[in-house]
């Protein structure tokens, strides 16, 4: 801090290493929202060109949420969504790794493939908070801010994407 | 009991009791969402390059370090709007032109700003401007005034008939219909009408009608109005009549022929039946009162 009377969202060290922790979850929620990594990714640099030209009048405990809502905003009508694709880790395989058996390793790549598609299929709502649990690791305090809801309404979104989830692989 | 409470989300974050978690392990479904559990947190999205969006990012300037623009103030709107409001009352004031007016029957006396005295005679009117007064002293008259102007720069008074411009101090101006009167009581004054320009010293009057011009003597200090007569000099009747007319704010008619003869002498201005009698006596004629502000003089 070199200037006390200029925000610290203006230092460039502070302002780093806030992008490092907000950055890839922004964007993965906007990609779990609308399914275009694309535009999410272009979203996200939006949003955090606006905090770096306006550093100077958000200050940093103000500056994740000033965050979500730009990029909330900013996406409302320009965003083309699309089928949110996703992937497992690589040397995922399957919940058992010892067993070589043809018919278990089939069982389990189909369950993998029934799981991306339901999750596909849910709400927008309920995938968003699901996934931000989920991959993120989100606590659902973290994500009720984040999507500006009450705890409960998380723990209900992400209730009925289980529900839903389960009904869809026992559908196919 | 899963579907009760949202517990799949309590379940899903690992905050079921042991009890609720060895029930929940009863449900035909459990294995299911076991699953489902193992599988989502093998999930993973495309990375993001971050190094480069952070330069991307960093490589846009900074809006200059407004930390809260003037303009947003509030306290800084209320000053604008007063200095503002402030600004047009004291353009209004200095800008524009002011007029002071003397209705029929009244009398007005006023200081311009420079302390120079005007008195307005009944049913005249001056307007002049405030701004720059002190390098520019010009005047508009309709009527009759009489000034007394203090020391200082070219003092103008313009009237439809002519002009007067002062070199001195006092003097009388009086422009009625086609009549043209100044007199000086002081100093010097230079009468402008039409193309002839002339230039009065103290106690000179010259009067012009119809383009004649009529030079005379004052014999007084003072305009006789100002001391509640108005002298006139070599006067048709109609112009005396209008002047009776406005200096007691009345209508009078004449409802016969009369003379053409011209008058010479002073009428009161605070006694409208002296008034009326003498005009009366002169042209031999009869005035009669019809109410409070109308009056008819007949032949006799």
């Amino acid at each position: 801090m070199t200037n006390n009377s200029l925000s610290e969202t203006c230092d460039e060290i502070i302002f780093s290493n806030f992008f490092k922790k907000h950055a890839k979850s922004l964007r993965n929620f906007l990609f779990y929202k609308y399914g275009n990594k694309d535009q999410a990714d272009d979203l996200v640099q939006e949003a955090f060109i606006k905090l770096w030209q306006n550093c100077a009048s958000v200050p940093i405990e103000k500056a994740k949420s000033y965050l979500y809502t730009i990029a909330n905003n900013s996406s409302l009508n320009e965003i083309k969504h699309q089928k949110v694709v996703l992937q497992y880790e690589n040397n995922f395989t399957g919940l058992d790794k010892t067993n070589e058996n043809p018919e278990y390793i089939l069982e389990e790549k189909q369950f993998k493939e029934k799981l991306l598609n339901a999750i596909e299929n849910l709400n927008e709502t309920q995938r968003v908070a699901f996934l931000m649990h989920r991959i993120d690791g989100k606590k659902y305090s973290e994500i009720a801010e984040e999507l500006n809801i009450s705890v409960k309404a998380v723990e209900k979104r992400i209730h009925l994407a289980l529900v839903e989830l389960r009904k869809t692989i026992d559908f196919k | 009991m899963m579907e009760k409470n949202y517990n799949l989300s309590k379940w899903l974050n690992n905050e079921l009791t042991e009890a609720e978690l060895a029930e929940f392990k009863a449900d035909p479904d459990f294995e299911k969402y076991e699953k489902i559990k193992n599988f989502s947190a093998q999930l993973k999205v495309a990375d993001l390059d971050e190094a480069k969006m952070l330069d991307n990012i960093l490589s846009h300037k900074k809006e200059t370090a407004k930390v809260i623009p003037l303009y947003k103030n509030w306290m800084f709107r209320v000053a604008a709007v007063l200095v503002l409001v402030l600004g047009i009352t004291f353009a209004v004031q200095n800008f524009s032109t002011e007029t002071q007016y003397a209705s029929n029957g009244k009398r007005t006396s006023f200081l311009l700003p420079d302390n120079s005295e005007v008195v307005l005679n009944a049913g005249s009117e001056i307007e002049y401007k405030k701004w720059n007064w002190k390098n520019n002293r010009n005047l508009e008259l309709q009527g009759e005034a009489y000034f007394k102007v203090a020391k200082g720069q070219k003092f103008e008074v313009k009237t439809s008939l002519g002009k007067v411009t002062v070199l001195g101090t006092q003097f009388d101006v009086k422009a009625r219909k086609n009549r043209f009167d100044i007199t000086c009581f002081e100093g010097r004054v230079k009468v402008n009408y039409k193309d002839k320009e002339i230039i009065l010293t103290h106690g000179q009057s010259v009067t012009f009608e119809n383009g004649n011009q009529i030079n005379t003597t004052a014999t007084v200090q003072k305009p006789e109005w100002l001391e509640n007569k108005i002298a006139f000099s070599k006067e048709k009747l109609p112009n005396i009549i209008d002047e009776i007319q406005r200096q007691y704010d009345v209508t009078i008619s004449i409802k016969s022929g009369y003379s053409n003869e011209l008058f010479t002498g002073k009428i009161p201005t605070d006694n409208l039946d002296i008034a009326l009698q003498i005009i009366a006596t002169t042209y031999n004629l009869e005035s009669k009162k019809i109410d409070a502000n109308t009056i008819i003089f007949e032949k006799k």
